[in-house]
């Protein structure tokens, strides 16, 4: 080509993309075919209150709905719970609604199982290949063969689903959840005699003392817990309330401390009974708070002997003067609280050192007292064994006393494979799945059920430990139904009333709303009220039923705050009980003293040198919102990862392995070995490395599919010999470089545009 | 013969270079600083639609038809049903109205391309603007007369300010880009 006609054909084309960049066609303007007859108005939005199920604690959403679209999802102001505030994920689940990859009708298997292939069928087939089975069982007398896997449910749909099952003649209805609070229910079981979870009034506390409860991120009620800390952080005029954290691993909660003792994986509670020791030893505990709960001083201190500083610093690798300090100021600065979480409780000792961390608060005077830990009235009752139950139910599926399995969530890919589960499950000839997109479970399934997406459903949220008062927060449908759906309550339903008899009888509801309105009104309306429909209708549009408005509340606890401090100390516990409600937290008698004792591992030290972490991911939590393309494109806080899975490690460590930032990495357990790009960071201890939980599906639509790695994998279920208990952050692991290409992808980095494909929706 | 580099070639390809570059930031300048309007100000509608016929000779009133003017952001267009309301008893066999019911057959609402717009960044609320007593002409223009629909006002920010600062109504910045 001559330099001439190069010359003039760039300039032309150049010319061209110019001119027809610029001359935009004009737009279409598309008018409804039929105008919908709800009163919409094209141009005006209306709003809805509902309640986000994104996790357990269940804020209140407001809607908007323009045009008979939802367009975005922001907290009910005047929801106790998270008063107008909502996290990324409760956002995001609007793409849940959108999701292109959508089941849009029943789906039936065509092919071998977990290939993928399925052919749609109409709901009137569904439901009849589903009563079919379910007759079969009935029919041979092998009703207990019926297997239910939910998430932990609360309120109506845990009536439905443990109504179903028991009318049905089965005792095998599992609600498992990785991350649930067993853990934290079964440890104020046997400190003070009941299973409620504590609520923690961290708004007005001076002092606050968390062993590994990332209450920011994914602690109980994150919403909650994130704005009290801000209140009890710049909310008042003279008081900055002081934060410690105990930890391997700076997380978001971590990073917002104002002391970070990176105290040894195990070691949490030995860090606290040596506290509890300082306490006792110079005097400092509160003894009317002792003498309410019947504890002796000095009896307490000569059974805390073992836990002199020198001992717990060797064993929690810090520094006695540290020690030592962080626990004259939790007990000499009133009112203060102490929080265990996660990563504290799924270590090998964990139940007795979430238990040593409520010792602590009962030290120092904290149960009971504004500024500090109540019990949580909402959600007094709850799953407390159910990892025991899931391994029991591993075993029935493995011996095959299993026949059909009903389940709601995606447990294949949020159960830990060294449980067994996913084998077992497998073994079972008849699986059903209600989920919404064909996630990791769902592949397993010979029938898919779709239920609805959360913005189309009907429901109520519990919240959990989200207050003091009881809340009922109500889910109601914003928009029309986009697919051929039906929700999980109704499908039981449809079921119990095909199947007949007791079943029929039990659960006598023509559809899950009804369910619903019945359990709802019977909780809510006082005897003698104004009518049914127009209260229903006014909890619809309020979004639920709350004790009293916020701001009520507020003056209430302002009022009984001074009631408190006027009453002095002491106040009579009489006093306390009736202000809470007749509910208080007291040391159950006859309670065992917290005995952590010497956590476990699992792999040898010599082999498997670095610890391993696991983490809910601030985006996916256990892997729910890992669908969701905005919640893929969510930068981690600390690291300012994107997209895929990683690896936290220290700067020392990284050197001493040769591992740069960004460099794959294949990490390897005791269980398995995983690939995955290396952060090197210096929020973490160098003997402890940490994944985050969520990624690694092998369905769960296009955004999800095949993206990271799941940690889940790596994890040991139980240590031999020990009690069954969830530790998962009891594995070892070691770590070997492979290469430079780690592709690793952070926010702010030019490289983080090359999946922008992703962006489109 | 290929593209080879001696000095002098060089400076041939650099200069053209330059020449491009300069060519297509001055095209950009003009677009940016000349009030140029690139849009059809009168396009090609999917159906011959004549306001002349609705508006003009049968006298019927635009809120009749675009009936959220008063009490939303956005006029409307009315609905595909609306208009087969009419239009099943008056001049069904007229060829446009024929491929109107045709669009109704097949259950999909008619493409219309758009005339009037303002972009996403300026708020433009239809409601406040027939509250504030003017009629529909002041922007769309004598539409009663138009066989096919054109655009009269340019649309452009110094037009509407113009509006606004003789009527005295706000010209804070705020007022339109919320």
């Amino acid at each position: 080509m001559k330099r001439r006609t190069f010359l003039q054909i760039g300039t032309m084309s150049a010319a061209a993309a110019l001119v027809s960049g610029c001359q935009s066609a004009n737009e279409k303007l598309i008018p409804f075919l039929i105008p919908p007859d709800e009163g919409i108005t094209p141009g005006r939005a209306t709003y809805y209150a509902s309640s986000c199920r994104c996790c357990a604690a269940g804020c209140g959403i407001l809607v908007r709905v323009s045009e008979g679209r939802a367009k975005k999802i922001e907290g009910n102001p005047e929801h106790p719970v998270n008063r107008g505030r909502l996290c990324a994920r409760g956002q995001a689940s609007l793409q849940e609604l959108y999701h292109p990859d959508r089941i849009k009708k029943p789906l039936k298997r065509s092919g071998p199982r977990g290939s993928g292939q399925f052919s749609e069928i109409s709901w009137s087939e569904a439901l009849a290949l589903l009563t079919g089975e379910l007759k079969a069982l009935k029919r041979e007398g092998q009703s207990d063969r019926l297997a239910l896997l939910t998430p932990q449910l609360r309120g109506s749909l845990e009536t439905l689903a443990t109504g179903f099952m028991r009318s049905f003649g089965s005792a095998q209805h599992l609600s498992y959840e990785l991350l649930g609070p067993d853990w934290l229910r079964a440890a104020s079981r046997r400190s003070f005699g009941e299973p409620s979870l504590p609520w923690y009034d961290l708004a007005e506390t001076r002092y606050l003392l968390s062993f590994g409860a990332e209450f920011v991120e994914s602690h109980l009620s994150p919403v909650h817990y994130g704005n009290a800390f801000g209140r009890m952080r710049q909310g008042r005029d003279t008081v900055r309330g002081h934060f410690t954290y105990v930890g391997p691993r700076l997380s978001l909660t971590g990073a917002s401390a104002d002391r970070w003792l990176a105290a040894r994986p195990g070691s949490e509670g030995a860090l606290a009974l040596g506290m509890a020791r300082v306490i006792l030893e110079e005097a400092l505990y509160h003894p009317e708070a002792l003498a309410a709960s019947g504890v002796g001083a000095a009896g307490l201190l000569s059974r805390l002997k073992g836990y002199d500083l020198p001992r717990v610093a060797r064993l929690t690798g810090l520094a006695e003067q540290a020690i030592a300090e962080v626990a004259r100021e939790f007990a000499t600065t009133g009112p203060a609280l102490a929080m265990a979480g996660e990563t504290a409780a799924f270590q090998s000792n964990g139940a007795e050192a979430v238990r040593a961390v409520q010792l602590l608060n009962l030290l120092a005077g904290n149960l009971n007292r504004p500024g500090g830990i109540y019990p949580d009235r909402g959600a007094p009752q709850g799953p407390e064994r159910s990892f025991e139950e899931l391994l029991a139910l591993v075993e029935a599926l493995r011996a095959g006393r299993v026949r059909v399995a009903l389940i709601k969530g995606n447990p294949v890919h949020s159960v830990p494979p060294a449980t067994g589960f996913q084998e077992a499950l497998s073994r079972v000839p008849f699986i059903v799945s209600f989920s919404t997109l064909l996630d990791d479970t769902a592949l397993m399934a010979d029938l898919v059920l779709p239920d609805n997406a959360a913005l189309e459903s009907w429901g109520d949220a519990i919240p959990l430990a989200g207050g003091r008062e009881p809340v009922l927060g109500l889910m109601q449908p914003v928009v029309a139904q986009l697919y051929d759906t039906r929700q999980f309550g109704d499908v039981l339903l449809a079921a119990a009333s095909e199947l007949g008899g007791a079943l029929a009888a039990a659960l006598p509801y023509p559809s899950y709303l009804e369910l619903l309105k019945k359990e709802t009104l019977g909780k809510v309306a006082a005897p003698g009220a104004a009518d049914a429909d127009s209260l229903w209708n006014e909890l619809l549009r309020r979004g639920g039923h709350f004790a009293a408005p916020a701001s009520a509340r507020m003056g209430e606890a302002k009022g009984s705050a001074a009631a408190q401090s006027a009453a002095g100390k002491s106040g009579a516990k009489g006093e306390r009980n009736r202000e809470s409600g007749g509910k208080s937290y007291r040391w159950a008698s006859g309670a065992p003293l917290p005995e952590p004792g010497e956590p476990r591992f699992a792999g040898s030290e010599k082999e498997f040198p670095l610890h391993l972490q696991v983490y809910p991911s601030t985006a996916f939590n256990d892997g729910r919102g890992a669908a969701l393309p905005w919640l893929q494109q969510l930068p981690d806080p600390m690291s300012t990862a994107v997209w895929d899975s990683w690896l936290e490690i220290n700067p020392k460590t990284a050197k001493a392995l040769g591992v740069g930032h960004g460099d794959l990495v294949q990490v390897t357990s005791p269980r398995g070995s995983l690939r995955l790009p290396a952060v090197v960071y210096p929020g973490i201890r160098p003997d402890v490395v940490a994944i985050p939980l969520g990624q690694g599906h092998r369905g769960g639509g296009r955004y999800a599919k095949g993206r990271g790695v799941n940690p889940l994998e790596l994890l040991v279920a139980q240590l031999d010999g020990a009690p069954p208990a969830p530790c998962w952050n009891a594995t070892r692991v070691r770590l070997a470089r492979v290469s430079a290409e780690g592709g690793l992808v952070t926010a702010g980095h030019p490289e983080g545009s090359y999946r922008s494909d992703l962006i489109e929706i | 013969m290929p593209l080879t580099v001696n000095s002098v070639k060089k400076w041939w390809l650099i200069s053209g270079l330059v020449l491009v570059a300069l060519v297509v930031c001055a095209a950009q300048a003009a677009l940016y600083l000349l009030p140029l309007d690139l849009k059809d100000r009168s396009p090609v509608q999917p159906v011959a639609f004549s306001h002349k016929a609705h508006a003009g000779d049968h006298a019927i009133p635009c809120l009749y038809c675009h009936r959220y003017a008063q009490k939303s952001p956005v006029a409307g267009i009315p609905a595909l049903s609306d208009c087969r309301a009419c239009h099943q008893f008056i001049a069904p066999e007229a060829p446009e109205v024929k491929k109107l019911m045709g669009y109704w057959d097949k259950k999909e609402p008619i493409p219309w391309v758009r005339v009037h717009r303002v972009p996403d960044h300026v708020y433009f609320p239809h409601m406040m603007h027939l509250r504030a007593g003017l009629e529909c002409g002041t922007c769309h223009g004598e539409v009663a007369a138009m066989e096919r629909l054109s655009r009269v006002a340019s649309l452009k920010m110094g037009w509407c300010l113009e509006c606004h600062r003789e009527r005295k109504a706000s010209i804070d910045c705020w007022t339109c880009h919320i």
